[in-house]
């Protein structure tokens, strides 16, 4: 009988690193789309890293900087009294930085793809710039936005290595479906790994379908 | 009033002009590359300029040298772009609502009713035709209660039938509210049909400015305006048509003249505009002419001789409301011994003569 508290815990880590990926990815995409400043290739490098850099590179990377002894830590430590290493927060961390590249990417492209001639003709009709971003880019560039969401919540769910590395492998506290499904695998409990790999599979599966049919851009959401 | 001082720089082309605008519509017009779009961009703040005062009726909306430079979002310059630019993703009702409610715009039944567009509130821009659209836009740009409307051609994008639906609705804006109007275009029979107050651009600078007679009694604009493409815009009444299918058309003016056209879809008293071009026109002296074949025959008086390159342009005044602008070859100018003051006949076939509609057409 599979045990589905890694998979629920999971589901929930996900869902936390992908809105922190959007809390901080969309105004960065916004950044990137719109803006020239100095600094723009190398920020969108570092966001970009996480999808060619090892998982291990990165978890190294990731446990220098939010590590017990490492400033961010010692901070976040004294404000919650507890670390941000080998806890449910490293793990939406490792979501996070999982989702992130996806989510900016994906709403980058989109936000790019969005005519700004459209912009000029809001600003022409007295809309300031929040207004523009509210009732303009972001509704046409949506489909594009959602889908690097998906994409990043299906990475997020399945990432591995980077979660190990930060959050360990504690069963019942961060032990993710894909460090379950390896611990069950390697203890021989073939059939609680089966289940699990059937749900992620499931999920994976469902999350490019509706990518592929639903949130590409269609052309009628460009100039008519 | 409209004060405008302008200097623009995009990569290696320069606008620079510095002008006073004393009709409120006024066509700018000039051939491709003279700046037009250029100016009405950098009015509404959606380019950057280098030096930009724009003052109307007394007030001084922008002015870069003291630093009065509002946002493009704050400057209420209502821009009809060429492609319309509604927001695909908003119904029409919806993009007609963009702008902020002020006290200062017409009130939204008064423009749909205007614009004939209370059909098409509850449709997406993509199920439109474009000149739906581009109405719509029209629309969309009265309400947001600009001080300045400027058109960038907004005609260009339609064919000629759409253009008929269009023309009327700008006569309509500029009668209606009088609002002052700066429309850009490269054909001259449009903006003739909603001014004839004319700004004649070249390579970024003003080359002429008036009526289209005065224009082309100056060598170096007639020059322009020929190679851009020089159209006479008479405006008058369709009267009658006879039994041989000719529709005849009184044009306006003390002379009371009438025109034939060959083609003309319009019913008899609808306003129109007869359009002719001024190498159609052949002028003769009157005792040669009993021979020929040509319809129309329109006595008048030359006014004015324009020459420019081999080509003179000969003003002659008929009586209508504007003169004609009859191109003769230098040649024909000697061997017909042609002088200011002479009364001439203005011969030219009515198969010649297009017309254009000026009733509302609803589509």
């Amino acid at each position: 009988m599979t045990d589905w508290s890694a998979f629920w815990l999971s589901i929930q880590v996900t869902l936390c690193g992908l809105a922190i990926a959007v809390a901080v990815g969309l105004p960065l995409a916004v950044l990137l789309a719109l803006r020239r400043f100095p600094g723009r290739n190398l920020l969108e490098v570092l966001v970009t890293a996480p999808l060619v850099l090892p998982p291990t590179v990165l978890g190294y990377y990731v446990l220098v900087s939010v590590g017990r002894s490492s400033a961010i830590g010692r901070f976040w430590e004294s404000l919650t009294g507890g670390p941000i290493v080998f806890s449910m927060t490293g793990c939406v961390l490792a979501a996070t930085i999982a989702a992130l590249p996806f989510v900016v990417k994906n709403s980058r492209s989109a936000l790019e793809a969005v005519d700004p001639g459209l912009m000029e003709a809001a600003a022409n009709l007295g809309a300031g710039f929040p207004r523009r971003l509210w009732t303009i880019l972001l509704p046409l560039a949506r489909r594009g936005i959602i889908g690097g969401c998906m994409l990043g919540f299906a990475k997020a769910l399945g990432d591995f290595g980077v979660t190990l590395m930060v959050a360990g492998n504690i069963p019942g506290r961060t032990q993710t479906a894909p460090l379950a499904i390896y611990d069950h695998l390697l203890s021989g409990r073939d059939a609680q790994a089966q289940g699990l790999v059937l749900a992620l599979t499931g999920l994976g599966i469902l999350v490019l379908w509706l990518v592929n049919t639903w949130a590409n851009p269609r052309p009628t959401d460009r100039r008519s | 009033m409209i004060r405008i001082d302008c200097q623009v720089r995009r990569g290696g082309f320069t606008l620079a002009l510095s002008n006073q605008l004393g009709s409120r519509a006024t066509g700018i017009f000039g051939p491709s590359g003279s700046g037009k779009s250029s100016l009405l961009l950098a009015l509404t703040g959606l380019i950057p300029v280098e030096q930009l005062r724009l003052e109307l009726d007394g007030e001084v909306l922008v002015d870069t040298s003291t630093g009065l430079i509002p946002p493009a979002h704050r400057r209420q310059l209502g821009m009809v772009f060429q492609d319309h630019r509604l927001f695909p993703h908003l119904s029409m009702r919806a993009n007609l609502s963009y702008a902020k409610p002020s006290a200062q715009a017409p009130a939204m039944a008064e423009v749909v009713e205007l614009l004939d567009i209370g059909d098409l509130l509850d449709h997406m821009p993509a199920q439109c035709s474009g000149g739906q659209r581009q109405r719509v836009a029209l629309g969309r740009a009265l309400l947001s209660a600009p001080r300045l409307l400027l058109l960038d051609e907004p005609l260009a994008s339609l064919d000629r039938g759409l253009k008929r639906q269009i023309l009327p609705y700008l006569r309509r804006i500029r009668n209606t509210w009088n609002l002052p109007m700066l429309m850009v275009s490269h054909d001259l029979g449009e903006l003739l049909a909603l001014t004839d107050s004319l700004l004649l651009l070249h390579q970024g600078r003003i080359a002429g400015q008036g009526d289209l007679a005065t224009l082309a009694a100056d060598p170096t604009t007639l020059e322009l305006l020929h190679d851009c493409g020089l159209v006479l815009a008479l405006p008058g009444t369709l009267n009658r048509r006879d039994e041989d299918g000719l529709a005849w058309i009184r044009l306006d003016g003390p002379g009371a003249a009438e025109l034939a056209c060959g083609d003309c879809p319009a019913a008899v008293g609808d306003r129109v505009d007869a359009l002719l071009r001024p190498e159609d026109l052949v002028l003769a002296r009157a005792p040669l002419v009993d021979a020929l074949s040509l319809t129309n025959r329109l006595p008048g008086r030359i006014v004015q001789l324009t020459r420019s390159r081999n080509r003179c342009i000969v003003t002659v005044d008929c009586g209508a409301s504007v003169p004609l602008l009859a191109e003769v070859a230098e040649r024909a100018m000697r061997s017909l011994g042609l002088t200011v003051g002479d009364q001439i006949l203005v011969l030219c076939k009515a198969q010649a003569v297009q017309m254009r509609s000026l009733r509302l057409q609803i589509s």
